[in-house]
């Protein structure tokens, strides 16, 4: 049907054309994007939670996750090192090298890395189960049964995502600080106390507070993206998969837009 | 099996704390350490039959162009904001120290060649290129046309694995190579715009060498080798129905960013050993 489509179009339409569908698609999941984020607002003053489903999302988003944060933050640190190394030795800066790495671990990279592990574990699962859900009907009973599904299964989800990411990245500055010390202590034969001092002196709460705000809006940009490419899931089993993956991309595309404006910003 | 479960369940409250702990930590070394053997198994196997079998090659085409293709788009957009967050982060952590923004092009740009451009770029096709792959082989072995393939005497590993190994290595090589190169000119119009760098002293490869360009070709290789690789194992190991592919998937997500973060450390850390400076 397509081939047929594009033969009676000539080539010089046929790109306006695709560029026109594509920028629709876009906007509509951006609007959708928008009426679902309106839709979570409006309920959270006052809040209407579900405190059970808050309380297993927790538990399952964020402990279950803290293995695979803390080995990609321990990697990130030692990797920032690593990368600062050539640099170091050529200005004979090693004093410098903690507070090289941990700026650029604390304020950029850390959260980011993490934000995109987190999307890619718990984001698409999220997905994938609301997607089920969606696609089964269990939404339509919830619905039917006057709960809405919203306060039931969104805003919980995005609760815990949101707090979860936060703790985690608190958690994996510390593990890649840990992991960049070990790295300069190996490779470049700078003492840990020395590299906890440039890090102390040079760097103030705020490249710490950035980093954390950062983590703050990557969680409400997962959280947002993955139940919305759940909850539009069209087409049985398939649909599902398709949606898992729409889901990710659209969740590390809008966190490095989102990172931009955020650098900007706080900068 | 069932029964040393069996055996074991009723024990556990009167264990203590430490054996536990100790358990559960044993418990997930072997899972780890049984993924890590099976996948490599499954790269050894790969890369036997690439060499050794026959390629099918309309097949790689087609999956040259899921690949590909169709992550152009994608790697363009997050790779120009990555350029342009680099050289405005960067750029603020420099004018702290020297008031002068001279060198910073060609510091981006080896960090950019050595390392980041190919890592943050795989990162990203983990994501994507990982999802598809383990979502399409993980929906085939649960309706069992994988199944319907080894009784057809076809190996999976062969027809399915192999196509999409090769499609990703040349695809991804190329991608990174344009990732770079768009993380370069986004990173460029940054400077220029908000630190009034000119376009001329930015563009310095003064510092870019041999070996930075030898590390990073290396690990744009790594990565479109582990990628598939990992994801379609991932996907042939899915079970139990449709919630199982998500679950596939989810995973082949993850164990693909983590293999790029480890193939970065231990190739960043042989680079710097072989090419210090």
């Amino acid at each position: 049907m397509s081939e047929s489509a594009s033969s009676e179009v000539p080539l010089l339409l046929r790109i306006p054309r695709q560029m026109g569908a594509a920028g629709i698609v876009i906007g509509e999941q951006v609007g959708g994007l928008a009426i679902l984020l309106g839709q979570i607002l409006a309920r959270l003053f006052p809040p209407r939670v579900d405190r059970y489903e808050l309380v297993r999302n927790l538990h399952k988003m964020g402990v279950r996750s803290l293995s695979i944060v803390v080995v990609t933050a321990l990697f990130v640190g030692a990797i920032m090192v690593i990368q600062a190394a050539p640099l170091v030795t050529r200005f004979n800066a090693r004093e410098i090298v903690g507070w090289g790495a941990g700026f650029a671990t604390l304020r950029e990279v850390g959260p980011l890395l993490i934000a995109l592990m987190f999307s890619g574990r718990v984001g698409a699962n999220n997905t994938a189960e609301l997607g089920t859900m969606t696609v089964t009907s269990q939404i339509d009973a919830l619905r039917a049964l006057a709960i809405d599904p919203i306060s039931y299964l969104v805003l919980p989800r995005v609760l815990s995502m949101v707090v979860m990411l936060f703790a985690l990245t608190v958690i994996g500055d510390g593990v890649a600080i840990g992991g960049a010390m070990v790295a300069a202590e190996v490779l470049l034969d700078v003492d840990p106390r020395s590299f906890l001092n440039s890090l102390v002196v040079l760097l103030d709460e705020w490249d710490l507070m950035t980093g954390l705000i950062k983590s703050l809006v990557f969680g409400f940009m997962i959280a947002l993206t993955s139940c919305h490419f759940g909850l539009s899931v069209k087409g049985g089993a398939p649909g599902v998969g398709r949606s898992v993956n729409a889901a990710v991309v659209a969740a590390a595309s809008g966190i490095f837009i989102l990172d931009y404006f955020s650098t900007y910003v706080l900068g | 099996m069932s029964s040393a479960h069996e055996t074991r369940a009723p024990a556990a409250p009167s264990v203590g704390l430490a054996p536990r702990l100790l358990e559960a930590a044993g418990g997930g070394a072997v899972d780890v350490a049984r993924d890590i053997r099976d996948i490599l198994r499954m790269f050894a196997r790969t890369l036997r039959l690439t060499f050794r079998g026959r390629l099918e090659r309309r097949m790689v085409l087609e999956q040259m162009h899921q690949i590909g293709n169709r992550s152009v788009f994608f790697i363009t957009v997050t790779m120009g904001f990555i350029g342009m967050i680099l050289v405005f982060q960067s750029a603020l952590q420099a004018l702290k120290i020297v008031p002068d923004l001279t060198l910073l092009g060609a510091t981006f740009a080896e960090i950019l060649f050595r390392d980041l451009a190919a890592s943050i770029g795989a990162m990203m096709l983990a994501t994507r290129v990982g999802a598809g792959i383990a979502a399409e082989i993980g929906s085939m072995v649960v309706t069992e046309q994988v199944d319907a393939l080894r009784m057809c005497a076809a190996d999976p590993v062969e027809y399915l694995v192999v196509p999409r190994f090769v499609a990703s290595v040349v695809m991804t090589f190329c991608l990174l190579i344009w990732a770079a190169f768009v993380a370069f000119v986004a990173g460029m119009i940054t400077a220029n715009v908000i630190f009034d760098v000119n376009y001329h002293t930015f563009a310095n490869f003064m510092l870019v060498d041999a070996g930075d360009i030898i590390v990073g070709l290396t690990k744009c290789l790594a990565y479109g080798a582990a990628i598939p690789v990992v994801s379609a194992q991932r996907g042939l190991s899915t079970f139990g129905g449709s919630e199982g592919v998500g679950w596939a998937t989810t995973s082949a997500v993850v164990s693909s960013s983590l293999a790029v973060i480890v193939l970065q450390f231990f190739i960043s850390a042989l680079g710097y050993l072989i090419f210090p400076g």
